[in-house]
């Protein structure tokens, strides 16, 4: 199985790409002007800020920076082009030849370009709406080679690669447009569009067995563009291409050729090498660790703050009960205490979590428990009474038994033995 | 009845002028060259007409194309909007053209122009308007534009002075888009004077359009005048004798006259034609008749053939360009036309630079003389593109070049053409004024007073 990918990833600049009109507009056709809606006469000029965020982008992806980049036309007809043509790039992009290490493995990418993306199309039954708050919104195109065998890798790719964006802050945090290229035999099937992640890989499940059945069947696959339909959960074919598209490539003679070798990018962070040294370190799990620190710039601090001053395994405990109870950012101040709390034994609960972060007086002793303890009590109790557990998928209370039988063991709040019993049936038991 | 008359009751200033402004139409009941003259006799500023191709807020702008039939620009070209700063011109209007400036004979629009000296001869293309109504109003200046020798063609055959000036020194924002490497904005006007007067006024970097530049004025003249062998072999034998006459003249003026081959300037015309097809085939994709100009109400039909409706619209040399551009860039044949035309391109401009770092290059406009209608109708388009060779070279490669009169033929005004470097061009408007002491221009019409 071969899977390549084009990444469509929508920068975060104010304004669009070659206009002055703003960007991700929300009304529908009010930031538009002559150029963005192609009218006759105007002509582009280039957002240096979307080109910087492009050079940060292909650096964090290890690519060759040329000196120079430049942009071309591609030429096709649709109602969401308002020029007939969009400026991308092809020859002279941004960036070329990188890769992304995930696990042991690399993929490789291809060429990373900077462009423009066309309107918006909303099709109603008799009639088409076209929004051009979109057009000219400043996109960057990341195509990998075809590196990705499985969806397994096809997930920690994305992850990572959202991860070094976040990290960047070089995406407009809007779900990512991916075309995902599947092929298991010669033929290259290409499914456009695919947003979100969940969907991404769905996708591509539906995808490999549908070619896997052909197969299986001796049948032909056909060179084709799909497209995902969610609600289907399926992939439909909305047409077939024996070569590739003819767009007749020029180079754009509005703009210029540009320096890149006065733009220092800016340094990238991979979570996965910091989840990894980390763990390591400080005999932690590493893939706890990156869970929390994937898309939290603020958790990656505070855990760099005050890794080496406090165990690290209290630190991510603290963490992950401020992710869980706390709707406001972590203080610094705040956490500190909170993992002082869970360093003397204490377990962070709701409410523990609500009155750190109100200033108030917390009376550790009702809260002082090892909850490993406390898990393996809980998981010996479900193990010797398997009836509970038929039990509580058609009635949530018939575990409430449990929390007594716990308390005859243990001087502890009520309140923490039901979270940890919560806790052990979804992860241990996951029901 | 006297030549003034006739002209004004043969020709309908719609032949030359495509629209005219709001105040002038309102001013006349029946549009014809002489109510558009004496109208010109109220006017306080100075009159200023410019070619259809350039944006004007609120006022139709089609490039002369049935496609563009009805479009009103929401904005001004730079252009415009820097003459409109300075409150002391009128807009009477924009002039007639080749569509979309696809032409050397101003023949290939709704309404043919014609040459004011006679009207059964061509006035060249494409910024035909332009030239004629500089060459019949006494007092007046059009923004004129030029590909491949839109300027100095119509100039030279309408007795005028054209001036395209180095590519890049005047904005494009709000020209409508032909070959956008070629494209320059350029004047056209009586006398040298006029024309300086009015390059100081559009010309400078503007932020709307990524390739102008602030021109950084040297004003470099070593006296040396360059003949290219190339440009002078193939010239018809009347304009060849008058054009070595105006050598002699510049000789006597206290010029060094030079000669040099650079054969590979042959190369120029089938450079040019390629990357300004090219170009013009992707600038036309844009006409699909959804958002302005010609619409097609028949929505009902599937896109490929509601775009094949609305694009059968275009003339036919539009038509031939958009072929023929399609072509030269698609996939398979790219390497050996579009991009070999590129690299002809820039080996061009580092030979030509390093000649016109010694001297001016004087070369006759036209190999030709002024042809008439029924003698266009016999070329073929090869034929037409071919009349061009002298004209294409300055064009292709940005050189700012400057188009004069020297001498009458049959009562036919005969133009020459200097060219010189990059950011050179006052250096060019200096020398037709130099020029101007020594010669007397004959115009048929002095037409419009201020």
């Amino acid at each position: 199985m071969k899977i390549g990918l084009e990444v469509h990833v929508g920068l975060p600049t104010k304004t669009k790409l070659f206009c002055r009109c703003k960007a991700y507009a929300t009304e529908p056709n009010t930031a538009i002007c002559p150029i963005c809606t192609g009218l006759p006469g105007a002509k582009p000029m280039l957002n240096k800020k979307a080109l910087e965020i492009s050079v940060d982008i292909s650096n964090a992806l290890n690519c060759i920076i040329e000196k120079e980049t430049s942009f071309v036309r591609k030429v096709y007809f649709y109602p969401d082009l308002p020029k007939s043509f969009q400026i991308t790039q092809k020859d002279m992009s941004v960036g070329h030849s990188g890769n992304l290490k995930i696990n042991n493995k690399t993929v490789r990418i291809r060429r990373i370009q900077l462009e423009e993306d066309p309107a918006k199309i909303l099709r109603e039954d008799n009639y088409t709406l076209i929004d051009y708050n979109r057009s000219g919104q400043p996109l960057v195109e990341i195509v990998t080679e075809p590196d990705i065998n499985s969806e397994e890798e096809l997930k920690l790719f994305m992850n990572e690669l959202k991860s070094i964006l976040y990290y960047l802050g070089a995406d407009i945090d809007q779900d990512i447009k991916v075309d995902l290229n599947i092929s298991l035999s010669d033929s290259r099937v290409e499914i456009k569009n695919v947003t979100g992640l969940k969907n991404l890989i769905d996708a591509a499940k539906y995808e490999v067995q549908r070619q896997e059945k052909l197969i299986q069947t001796k049948q032909q696959i056909l060179q084709e563009t799909r497209s995902y339909s969610e609600a289907k959960l399926s992939t439909i074919s909305s047409r077939e291409k024996e070569s590739d598209e003819e767009y007749g490539f020029i180079f754009e003679p509005d703009l210029t050729v540009y320096n890149l070798e006065n733009i220092k990018p800016k340094e990238p962070i991979y979570t996965s090498i910091i989840a990894k040294d980390y763990s390591k370190k400080y005999g932690v799990s590493e893939l706890q660790l990156l869970e929390i620190i994937l898309f939290d710039k603020n958790s990656l601090k505070i855990i760099q703050t005050f890794a080496g001053k406090y165990e690290m395994k209290a630190i991510l405990n603290a963490l992950l009960s401020f992710k869980r109870y706390s709707k406001s950012e972590i203080k610094e101040k705040i956490i500190e205490k909170a993992i002082q709390l869970v360093q003397k034994g204490s377990y962070l609960d709701a409410e523990v979590v609500s009155a750190l972060e109100k200033g108030e007086e917390i009376n550790i002793n009702s809260n002082i428990v090892n909850t490993d303890e406390i898990d393996s009590e809980i998981r010996s109790i479900i193990k010797k009474n398997k009836q509970l557990l038929e039990d509580y998928k058609t009635n949530k209370k018939a575990m409430n038994s449990v929390i007594g039988m716990v308390l005859k063991k243990f001087k502890a709040n009520p309140r923490v033995i039901s979270e940890r019993l919560e806790y052990v049936l979804s992860n241990e038991f996951k029901v | 009845m006297n030549s003034y008359e006739e002209f004004s009751k043969k020709d309908k200033p719609t032949d030359y002028f495509i629209k005219l402004s709001e105040t002038l139409s309102k001013l006349n009941e029946e549009l014809n060259a002489f109510n558009v003259i004496s109208d010109l006799s109220k006017l306080t500023n100075f009159p200023i007409s410019v070619k259809d191709n350039i944006c004007t807020k609120d006022v139709e702008t089609t490039a002369s194309s049935k496609i563009l039939k009805g479009y009103i620009p929401p904005f001004d070209a730079t252009v415009v909007s820097k003459i409109r700063e300075k409150n002391t011109f009128s807009f009477l209007g924009k002039t007639n053209m080749d569509e979309f400036g696809f032409g050397s004979f101003g023949v290939n629009s709704e309404k043919c122009a014609k040459n004011p000296f006679n009207t059964s001869y061509v006035s060249g293309g494409s910024s035909s308007g332009s030239a004629i109504a500089t060459s019949i109003l006494k007092y007046h200046i059009s923004i004129a534009e030029s590909t491949g020798g839109s300027i100095s063609t119509p100039s030279a055959f309408c007795g005028v002075v054209g001036f395209t000036p180095t590519y890049g020194s005047v904005s494009r924002y709000g020209l409508i888009d032909y070959s956008n490497s070629l494209d320059k904005i350029g004047i056209i006007a009586r006398k040298s004077e006029d024309i300086r007067f009015m390059y100081d006024i559009i010309k400078g970097k503007d932020i709307y359009d990524t390739t102008s530049v602030d021109i950084n004025c040297n004003n470099q003249n070593n006296k040396t005048i360059i003949l290219i062998d190339e440009l002078i072999k193939e010239i018809n034998p009347e304009i060849e004798k008058l054009f070595l006459e105006l050598v002699d003249k510049f000789s006597k003026m206290g010029y060094v006259i030079k000669h040099k081959s650079i054969p590979f300037i042959e190369k120029a015309i089938a450079s040019y034609y390629i990357i300004a097809m090219a170009e013009a085939s992707t600038n036309l994709a844009k006409y699909t008749g959804f958002k302005y100009g010609f619409k097609n109400e028949n929505i009902s039909e599937k896109y490929n053939q509601f775009f094949t409706t609305s694009r059968s619209n275009f003339g036919k040399e539009a038509k031939r360009r958009v072929v023929l551009g399609t072509f030269v860039r698609s996939a398979s044949v790219k390497d050996m036309y579009y991009s070999k035309a590129l690299k002809t391109r820039t080996l061009l401009i580092n030979e030509l630079s390093k000649v016109l770092n010694e001297g001016f290059i004087l070369s006759p406009v036209m190999p030709i003389k002024t042809p008439k209608f029924d003698e266009i109708n016999n070329f073929s388009p090869l034929e037409v593109y071919k009349t061009d060779m002298l004209t294409i070279p300055p064009n292709l490669c940005g050189f700012p070049h400057i188009a004069f009169p020297y001498a009458y033929l049959n009562g036919m005004p005969v133009g020459a053409q200097l060219i010189t470097k990059h950011w050179n061009d006052y250096a060019i408007i200096d020398i037709v004024s130099e020029w101007e002491n020594n010669f007397k221009y004959n115009f048929k019409y002095n037409l419009g007073s201020i």
